[in-house]
């Protein structure tokens, strides 16, 4: 009995000394003020400036935004980025379900390697791959010739500045966010659990099919939900990528304010990006945290 | 001859340059309840796995009913299964987990409704159908996993040490109801257990293991009353030994003398010894006494400490040559000041004694 | 059995091939643009015709690629060190704070990392026009923090959140300040997070285009924005050899991260 007691006579004595510490930092939230200073004053304040602008610009009104939705040409550009991202979203998924669920059981020294390459390339600048797409995809490029000289075409494709070169370009950078996130999802599934399926008599289809694709579909929902937000307002990749005539919202956005200032028009464009991007991401915030809720399943 | 409905044949399996499993041979008949015991690594799981499909043997066979099982894959194996871990699917109610098997077989929907209700009766958990896995203890997720495991009326069950994660009175609970459903179903069980209580109390055979072999097959009074090595003797239950000097050997009983020179005569043999060769004497702690019995031998002895444990109390004595020995006498056989003086005799039936090589 | 690497079968043949053939994805850009950089042709023919330096020798010779690498390089030190320093405050309030409305702090904290960054880009260009900030290196510097808070915070609060407080309490029991005790005990333990903070918001601002773009003055403008004009004009292989450069500055900062981590985990 001695032992727990002295046990207890140390606990209580910790738990004074939190009292005191955490007197002197009420709440804690002192620490909090600088981060809530800068995104307060650099990033709320200037977002809601250029809210009220769309409203202000060049006269009080809703016309920047009956001038968006009402004509057949910013339509086109709404239909594209939507397109984009969700071609690029299922494309993604596909990719990267059977590379995660390999890294997720794989050798840890094969494994590290696989891994090795996603984090080279997705730490890698940004432009620097962009621009090795451009010249890789481009009429004259590695993968025309290469597809010309083993006689699989006989014209090269045009597989820049249109949809495919987009499509490549996006899958490429969006591969990671897919894959990592889905590892962790992977690896949290008990091969137990898939034993017991097959011992129950489920091929391996069925037990795919049946249970380790409904055990992942969180992972997958959470993931291909930020790859498809990611996509929505991406701007690099599509600039150099995609072509003038299927131009997707972020460059439209850019082109209004950088080339036309036409602040009102932009202001307006990029509240409308806003909003979709924020209802989506909360409903991502709602799908993981509803994951966690029901402990990690 | 008759066909055995399982057998084990020569069944090898190597990782590496580690040898798990030893030319393992077993035959089981049909509706018998056999548990595989043994400390852990000793080769009982990886023999399982490989019935089950999980792990291809190195060498040897497997045959149901005379047909090798080796080249079917697990899931047209047929066999039920029970993990040592919870493996139900997460994503499905306990009725739908029920169901799996049959769903997956293809089964009508009328069948699978009253099969799923049939096997919930079984192990009792009717009103938990509509309830997912995560809302259950650990001891009715057993019971669910139980349930889907003997749907689809699977001729053998194998069973992974599938209590070992659960607390000591569930784990009683949930024995008795294995011992009802193997009564009741008649299928053919497979237990894997280190626990030598659980596999004493629920099988009809033992088979022990020890570093990739099987050490002695037989009852649990086999392995208890008549164990053929050391290590089954102490492995099961409790057991001291002496050190002992063989003498000779007449008709399977033996003579020898104990370190503080006294002869004891009448000892059950285990094999053959020299005269001289130097052995250990096994004595159950139970089986010592402390009043003279008509076929007595005796052992003088000093008390060092007398516990009380409910129905036996336990005494640590030390013998004369300074080895520690443990006493179980039922407490109703002695009062506490029983054990005084310090110094006194205790008496064992030479018949309930083994020798065993040093 | 899908889970068990080794009796998946053909399905595991299948499987990896295909792993394979997206690593082989994966990596292709990097691997091609360091060939692109050595290879002889103006044109960017490939296989190159032959290999050279030249184009090595052409970007160092252009005094403008290595003032825009040292402009990159400065705002990115600062913005590492301010969003690391204001990450780790908010931190420790966001993990250990007892008060209302944490996981809307801790959200609103987080949000620029998911608003797409051109909405920002334009709405902080704007603001900097009116406080005569454009252009400058504080404007770069605060509009990348702002950026780089996310990727600061969530690993220092997820190496908190696993760092067991009764440690720093029973330093206070040993008589240290909360202070010391959190500078001696805490902040050490939790030195990976840190580091991948530091790592991270580095990376944030070293490699943002889409601000810079708006922010870029002809006095300063950081790298991306320089390699954003060139490309724009024509794809120079000098690009490549820049970029080739970044690949290798990519590869050290990994060979660092892997071997700190090593020495720190053991």
């Amino acid at each position: 009995m001695l032992v727990p007691l002295r046990n207890q006579g140390v606990a209580m004595s910790v738990e004074t000394q939190r009292s005191i510490a955490t007197m002197r930092m009420p709440g804690g939230l002192g620490g909090l003020l600088p981060a809530l200073i800068l995104i307060g004053l650099f990033f709320v304040v200037p977002v809601l400036a250029l809210l009220l602008r769309s409203v202000t610009d060049p006269a009080p009104g809703l016309q920047n935004y009956a001038a968006l939705l009402g004509d057949g040409t910013y339509a086109r550009v709404f239909f594209n980025t939507f397109l984009v991202a969700a071609v690029v979203t299922i494309v993604t998924i596909l990719v990267a379900f059977p590379v995660a669920w390999m890294l997720a059981i794989m050798p840890p020294a094969l494994a590290s390697i696989v891994f090795g390459i996603i984090i080279l390339s997705m730490w890698t600048n940004l432009l620097t791959r962009t621009y090795a797409w451009m010249v890789l995809l481009q009429r004259t490029g590695v993968i025309n010739r290469a597809l010309m000289a083993t006689g699989v075409i006989d014209q090269p494709l045009p597989l820049i500045n249109n949809l495919t070169g987009v499509t490549i370009g996006m899958v490429y950078i969006m591969l990671p966010f897919m894959i990592l996130p889905l590892v962790g999802t992977l690896r949290a599934i008990d091969p137990m659990t898939l034993r017991a399926a097959a011992l129950c008599g489920a091929s391996p289809f069925q037990a795919f099919r049946r249970i380790l694709l409904p055990l992942s579909l969180p992972g997958v929902a959470a993931g291909g939900l930020m790859v498809f937000v990611m996509s929505l307002g991406y701007f690099v990749t599509p600039a150099l990528l995609g072509g003038t005539a299927n131009m997707m919202l972020a460059e439209m956005i850019a082109q209004m304010i950088q080339s036309l200032l036409n602040w009102g028009l932009g202001s307006a464009a990029a509240f409308i990006l806003l909003v979709v991007t924020m209802a989506l991401y909360a409903l991502q915030l709602r799908l993981v945290g509803a994951r966690r809720a029901t402990g990690g399943v | 001859m008759t066909q055995p409905f399982l057998s084990i044949r020569k069944l090898r399996k190597a990782f590496g340059a580690f040898t798990a499993v030893h030319d393992v041979t077993l035959d089981i008949p049909r509706g018998e309840f056999l548990t595989f015991l043994g400390p852990s690594g000793s080769g009982k799981s990886t023999t399982l796995y490989a019935i089950a499909g999980f792990q291809d043997p190195s060498s040897g066979d497997v045959l149901l009913e005379g047909k090798s099982l080796l080249a079917v894959p697990p899931h047209k194996r047929n066999i039920g299964m029970v993990f040592q871990r919870y493996t139900l699917f997460p994503h499905l109610s306990v009725a739908e987990n029920v169901a799996f098997p049959l769903r997956v077989r293809r089964r009508p929907e009328a069948e699978v409704k009253r099969k799923v209700a049939d096997m919930l009766g079984l192990v009792r958990l009717e009103s938990f159908a509509e309830r997912l896995p995560g809302a259950l203890s650990g001891g009715q997720q057993q019971r669910v996993a139980l349930a889907r495991a003997l749907a689809y009326d699977p001729p053998i069950l194998l069973m992974d040490e599938p209590l070992s994660a659960l607390d000591k009175k569930l784990r009683e609970e949930i024995q008795a109801e294995i011992r009802r459903i193997h009564r009741e179903t008649g299928v053919t069980i497979l237990y894997v257990t280190h626990d030598q209580e659980e596999a004493l109390h629920l099988s009809d055979r033992i088979a022990l293991f020890r570093d990739g072999r099987i050490e002695q097959t037989g009852t649990g009074e086999d392995l208890y009353l008549r164990p053929a090595t050391d290590f089954v003797a102490g492995f099961i239950g409790n057991s001291n030994f002496l050190a002992a000097e063989h003498l000779e050997t007449v008709g399977g009983a033996a003579t020898i003398r104990l370190g503080d020179g006294s002869l004891v005569s009448g000892i059950s043999a285990n094999g053959s010894f020299e005269r001289g060769q130097k052995t250990r004497l096994m004595i159950r702690p139970e089986a010592f006494r402390l009043e003279r019995g008509p076929t007595s031998a005796e052992l003088a002895v000093e008390i060092v400490d007398v516990a009380f444990y409910g129905e036996r109390r336990r005494i640590v004595a030390r013998t004369a040559a300074g080895q520690e020995i443990d006493i179980r006498p039922t407490s109703a056989a002695m009062a506490s000041q029983d054990a005084a003086p310090r110094h006194r005799q205790v008496f064992f039936d030479p018949g309930a004694a083994f020798l065993f090589p040093a | 059995m899908l889970l068990d690497y080794d009796r998946m079968g053909w399905l595991k043949v299948a499987l990896l091939g295909f792993t394979a053939l997206v690593a082989a994805f994966l990596l292709l850009p990097v691997v091609f643009i360091v060939l692109l950089s050595f290879g002889s042709s103006r044109w960017l023919a490939f296989p190159p015709p032959g290999w050279t330096l030249k184009w090595y020798q052409e970007l160092f010779a252009d005094p403008s690629w290595l003032e825009a690498a040292l402009t990159s390089a400065r705002i990115a030190t600062m913005t590492a060190l301010l969003a690391v320093l204001i990450g780790i405050l908010a931190s420790f309030a966001l993990v250990r704070g007892r008060f209302r409305g944490r996981e809307i702090l801790r959200g609103l904290l987080l949000t620029p990392m998911v608003l797409p960054v051109v909405v920002f880009a334009i709405a902080i260009y704007a603001f900097f026009l009116r406080l005569g900030l454009g252009g400058t290196t504080i404007g770069f510097v605060i509009a990348h923090t702002v950026l780089a808070l996310p990727f600061a915070i969530i690993p220092i609060a997820t190496a908190l959140e696993g760092f067991d407080k009764s440690i720093e309490d029973a330093a206070i029991v040993c008589g240290a300040s909360p202070l010391e005790a959190k500078l001696r005990i805490t902040l050490p333990s939790i030195r990976i997070g840190i580091f991948s903070a530091a790592i991270f918001s580095f990376l944030a601002s070293w490699d943002e285009v889409v601000v810079a773009i708006f922010m870029a003055s002809p006095t300063l403008q950081t790298l991306p924005v320089k390699i954003w004009g060139s490309l724009r004009a024509d794809l120079s292989p000098v690009i490549a050899a820049a970029s080739s450069l970044l690949v290798g500055l990519t590869l050290a900062l990994m060979i660092v991260t892997a071997l700190l981590r090593r020495r720190f985990q053991t």
